[in-house]
């Protein structure tokens, strides 16, 4: 029986064959994991073994971390004319969060993709867009604001504009759009709730702080299946959790902290590494790459910074890597608790052509509603030519459904292999052709991506305590905001450079 | 065995015959004077037929055998006869002594193929039999493919896929005559492998034409196709009815030669004609060749750059002898330079500066034809304008797309250039639009170059002036963010086509 069957497709092959027609199997797909980091992590974590310094580097400052924050605080320094200071990144590539990558077809992002047109607040954000030419004289240049069309959603087996269900609701699920609308706006209108956060946030919202946003919602009697799942999904998204996981206070930010309407969001082909990439064009020459920090000493007069084979003697130190490393890293500091972080995948796909399933016309940032993903985001999308043919997805999943302790074990113990048929599996949904369509995954996994708003975090007195520290040693990551975006950390980074230099002897 | 006999001479006289009616049809879409070209073919068919039955005489050994190899080269010659006139056409000068050659020599093979059946069978059947059944099917089979070739074949398969059936029928009957004739054949293994061979060959030739002819079945052109190709970047179609070429890019109408002067004197003569000393000059779209053919006619230009994203266009207008003809060779001006690039990187990179700026691209069909009426697109295009420098901008039917063309002026006008619109009557297009922009003040040109056919000094005025049903509307400027522009054209032809 076997033979005969594998004779009959023996025989199949080969008059297809003599046809001059191939049997078309799916393609190859190449591929591997990036930017691991873990191993250095946990040398960390493990208190490993590190060499003896061989040579001492003095700086008045030395930062150390080069994603936004660190790159923000260097960019400020360099801005108000101070060169003594030094930047240095454990990875070999600087940009943290907004890392990007880059093939013949295009830059694309590894992790930040955009940036919400800042409001009048985000004075720093808007000092940068202004000297990168991305805001001139009150105009966003167009190339930089997202093309249209931005968003769409896959839903009922089809796909809408925008990412916000917008078809088969109920009578009951519009009213609760619309009450939730007017919440928002309402608390808007207090103006405590901001970007940067720390402009506005108030002790009268600590309330908001106690409940999950899930709670949140129910206690507003909005119990809808379609307004949860939203909900749900941009908690996810910018937060790498679930609404159960996250504060009703950074449910209620996400929202309430920007104008409604505001056309945008600014973006570019490798996300936000075209900012990092400028940034880098101004105080690259500050920066050290491959420079794990393994050991900070406070002295009365000093910092005693050892990475590699020196010892870096600083005035000051702006500590701009995630905060949850501090502790291992900074002599006699006491651990943290209140910093969770969300472990996330993101994984990008080259295709070599548009899956026949695409569906309408090529769009940004395309979300399927039955995933627990959070979609794929086209690198080709700013691209300025009318013909695409071959193009990178980047696809963003944050692991938000178990606890993150969990996801990390998963992420570090499932191959290449398995993730790679997680995400082929999950565009399945909707591309299934996408197998005809890759030739290359590249997978890159973070345990620790972003800060998690949980329950508390943003009240959290030893937050406050971390973001204000006197001394020494400064603190400037993102998470001092309880939640990781672009304008937080470049806040924070440009925040301990003023404190520096108010203090630092030049 | 019979009447198998008889069914196999019915098969071949329609396959004759169809290949007959497919040199006709083609020869009357290609030249035209469907007249001259049916009697002319069938003339040299029946002629050649008879050469066939004559030279009959002088074959005598191995009948069967020929027979089977007479199927087979009809099968092959016939069966490629459509496509290969198709490409003839298309890419040599060539083609009516092609067409004619292979009339004679599917003529001779038919001319051939009765008498020897009548011989092969002539032993078992009474000879009066004989050429009672084999004439009776014969002209039955004439009579089934008249028919079925204009009301079936021309309609659902095309002349390409239907010459290729009918080869495949030959084959048929070829490979079928190795098994009724196996006893008259020494070397039947050989001919059966053979025939499959060429069936093979037949068969995919019948799966690619598919691709050749899809464009004939969109019943969009109302006219014969004489050249369709899907490139990468787009379907070009042209077609021809009599004297008038008409281009299609992805089913939209570019030109009629008819009229296409109008077009393009106006689009080019307006602005060009305006600027004092033009010595450099960019087209951005055009890989037509009209508009350099305009631009050429001022002697005192020293460079065209023609940027085109379609290498195939550029190439079959550089190429094409009907095509060549009607751009007067402007693609081999040792002045012009064709650049195959995408537009709008290729005028963000590029640092050179025009005397004068033509763009002609597609109707904004979709986003991405649309980025290319973007403020973002004619700021980086105007980035090129040398001090005395103007540029015109194709912007669709005022009339039929109105919010579209007041929308892309209103686009010009954000991008912080003047705006001079105007419009022209093309019968094939109706009222088009164009917009002159420029950083400096434009004043209508005083002279115009000899020899237009459309454009006078004294007509100039008319153009620039809009009646009620064309006048500006306000309309949003388009942008790579929202492009309203795109939206908006779709709405304009929804609005006409309802």
């Amino acid at each position: 029986m076997k033979l005969r069957t594998s004779r009959r497709k023996f025989l199949w092959s080969a008059s297809a064959a003599l046809v001059g027609l191939s049997i078309k199997g799916d393609r190859p797909i190449a591929g591997s994991f990036v930017n691991d980091s873990f191993q250095m992590g946990h040398q960390l974590r493990d208190r490993s073994k590190f060499p003896q310094p061989k040579q001492i580097v003095k700086r008045a400052v030395v930062i150390v971390g080069g994603g936004i924050a660190g790159l923000s605080a260097a960019w400020r320094l360099h801005k108000l004319g101070f060169t003594d200071f030094i930047l240095l990144e454990m990875n070999d590539q600087p940009g943290g969060n907004s890392r990007w990558g880059e093939n013949e077809i295009t830059a694309y992002p590894w992790a930040a993709h955009y940036v919400p047109v800042p409001g009048p607040k985000a004075v720093y954000v808007r000092e940068l867009f202004e000297e990168l030419g991305v805001l001139n004289n009150g105009q966003w240049e167009e190339r930089y604001l997202c093309f249209t069309p931005q968003e769409r959603l896959f839903l009922y087996g089809k796909w809408q504009d925008g990412i916000e269900p917008a078809i088969g609701l109920t009578a009951s699920d519009r009213d609760q759009f619309r009450r939730l609308e007017d919440q928002i706006q309402a608390f808007r209108a207090t103006g405590k709730f901001t970007v940067p956060m720390e402009l506005g946030i108030s002790l009268s919202t600590a309330n908001l702080d106690q409940i999950s946003f899930r709670e949140w919602l129910h206690s507003q009697q909005m119990d809808s299946r379609i307004l949860n799942w939203y909900m749900n999904y941009c908690c996810r998204d910018d937060y790498g959790a679930t609404t159960g996981d996250t504060s009703a206070w950074a449910g209620i930010q996400y929202f309430a902290s920007r104008e409604p309407e505001e056309k945008g969001p600014l973006t570019w082909p490798e996300g936000n590494g075209w900012i990092v990439r400028r940034l880098l064009e101004r105080v690259g020459s500050f920066v050290h790459t491959n420079q794990m920090v393994y050991r900070i000493s406070q002295r009365e007069k000093r910092v005693s910074i050892l990475a590699g084979d020196t010892e870096y003697q600083a005035e000051f130190l702006i500590f701009a890597a995630p905060s949850f490393l501090a502790p291992y890293l900074i002599e006699g500091m006491a651990p943290l608790h209140d910093f969770e972080y969300s472990p996330w995948l993101t994984a990008n796909l080259t295709l070599e052509h548009f899956p026949d399933s695409y569906g309408g016309d090529p769009t940004w940032d395309n979300v399927l509603m039955e995933s627990p993903t959070l979609g794929y985001v086209d690198a080709t999308h700013q691209s300025l030519r009318s013909h695409v043919e071959r193009t990178v997805w980047t696809f963003y999943w944050a692991l938000a459904e178990a606890p993150p302790s969990e996801n990390r074990h998963l992420l570090l113990n499932k191959d290449w292999n398995y993730w790679k048929e997680a995400v082929l599996d999950d565009l399945e949904r909707v591309h299934p052709d996408i197998r005809k369509c890759v030739s290359r995954i590249d997978i890159m996994r973070m345990g620790h991506a972003m800060a998690r708003p949980k329950v508390g975090a943003i009240f959290s007195a030893e937050r406050r305590n971390l973001a204000q520290a006197q001394g020494r040693i400064l603190f400037a990551n993102s998470d001092l905001s309880g939640f990781s975006i672009f304008e937080e950390a470049q806040y924070r980074g440009v925040n301990a450079a003023d404190r520096v230099l108010g203090q630092v002897a030049r | 065995m019979g009447i198998l006999l008889f069914i196999t001479v019915l098969l071949i006289a329609a396959c004759g015959l169809i290949y007959e009616l497919i040199a006709g049809t083609l020869a009357s879409y290609l030249l035209g004077d469907s007249v001259l070209q049916f009697s002319t073919i069938i003339g040299c068919y029946l002629f050649a037929m008879g050469i066939g039955s004559a030279l009959s005489r002088y074959l005598d050994r191995g009948l069967a055998y020929r027979f089977v190899w007479i199927e087979l080269l009809l099968g092959v010659i016939g069966g490629f006869s459509s496509a290969l006139l198709f490409l003839a056409f298309a890419y040599t000068q060539g083609f009516q002594l092609l067409m004619y050659a292979l009339v004679v020599v599917i003529g001779v093979l038919v001319g051939l193929e009765i008498p020897l059946l009548m011989r092969i069978v002539r032993d078992r059947y009474q000879f009066r039999d004989v050429v009672a059944h084999v004439l009776t099917f014969d002209y039955l089979g004439a009579l089934g493919a008249s028919l079925l070739f204009p009301i079936l074949l021309v309609p659902y398969l095309g002349l390409v896929r239907s010459a290729m059936l009918f080869g495949i029928v030959n084959v048929a009957v070829a490979l079928w005559g190795t098994f009724l004739f196996a006893s008259q054949i020494a070397s039947v293994r050989a001919l059966r492998i053979m025939c499959v061979v060429v069936l093979c060959g037949l068969g995919i030739g019948l799966a690619e034409a598919k691709r050749i002819t899809v464009a004939a079945e969109d019943n969009i052109y109302a006219d014969e196709i004489i050249f369709a190709r899907d490139t990468r970047y787009q379907q070009i179609v042209l077609t021809r009815f009599k004297d008038d070429i008409r281009l299609f890019l992805s089913s939209h109408l570019q030109f009629s030669s008819r009229d296409e002067y109008r077009y393009h004197e106006a689009l080019v003569h307006p602005g060009l004609s305006a600027v004092p000393a033009p010595r450099r000059v960019l087209v951005l779209g055009g890989g037509d060749g009209l508009a350099v053919r305009e631009i050429l006619k001022y002697p005192q230009i020293e460079s065209v750059t023609l940027v085109d994203l379609d290498p195939e266009m550029t190439h079959l207008f550089s190429t094409h002898p009907m095509l060549t003809a009607l751009n007067q060779k402007s693609f081999s001006s040792p002045k012009v330079h064709i650049l195959n690039a995408d537009a709008f990187p290729w005028v963000d990179s590029n640092t050179d500066s025009f005397d004068f700026i033509v763009i002609d691209f597609p109707d904004p069909t979709n986003y991405s034809l649309g980025k290319l009426y973007t403020t973002a697109f004619y700021k980086a295009a105007a980035r090129h304008l040398s001090a005395q420098g103007l540029m015109v901008v194709q912007s669709t039917s005022p009339m039929f797309a109105r919010d579209s063309y007041w929308c892309i002026a209103q686009t010009l006008k954000q991008a912080g250039l003047e705006t001079h619109p105007y419009h022209v009557y093309v019968p094939s297009f109706g009222e088009w639009g164009f917009v002159i922009a420029s950083y400096r003040e434009y004043q209508l040109p005083t002279t115009v170059p000899k020899g237009l056919r459309f454009l006078s000094v004294a007509g100039l005025p008319a153009l620039f002036q809009f009646p009620p049903d064309m006048s500006p509307l306000p309309m949003p400027p388009n942008r790579l963010n929202d492009q309203v522009l795109v939206r908006a054209y779709d709405q304009d032809w929804k609005d006409i086509s309802h």
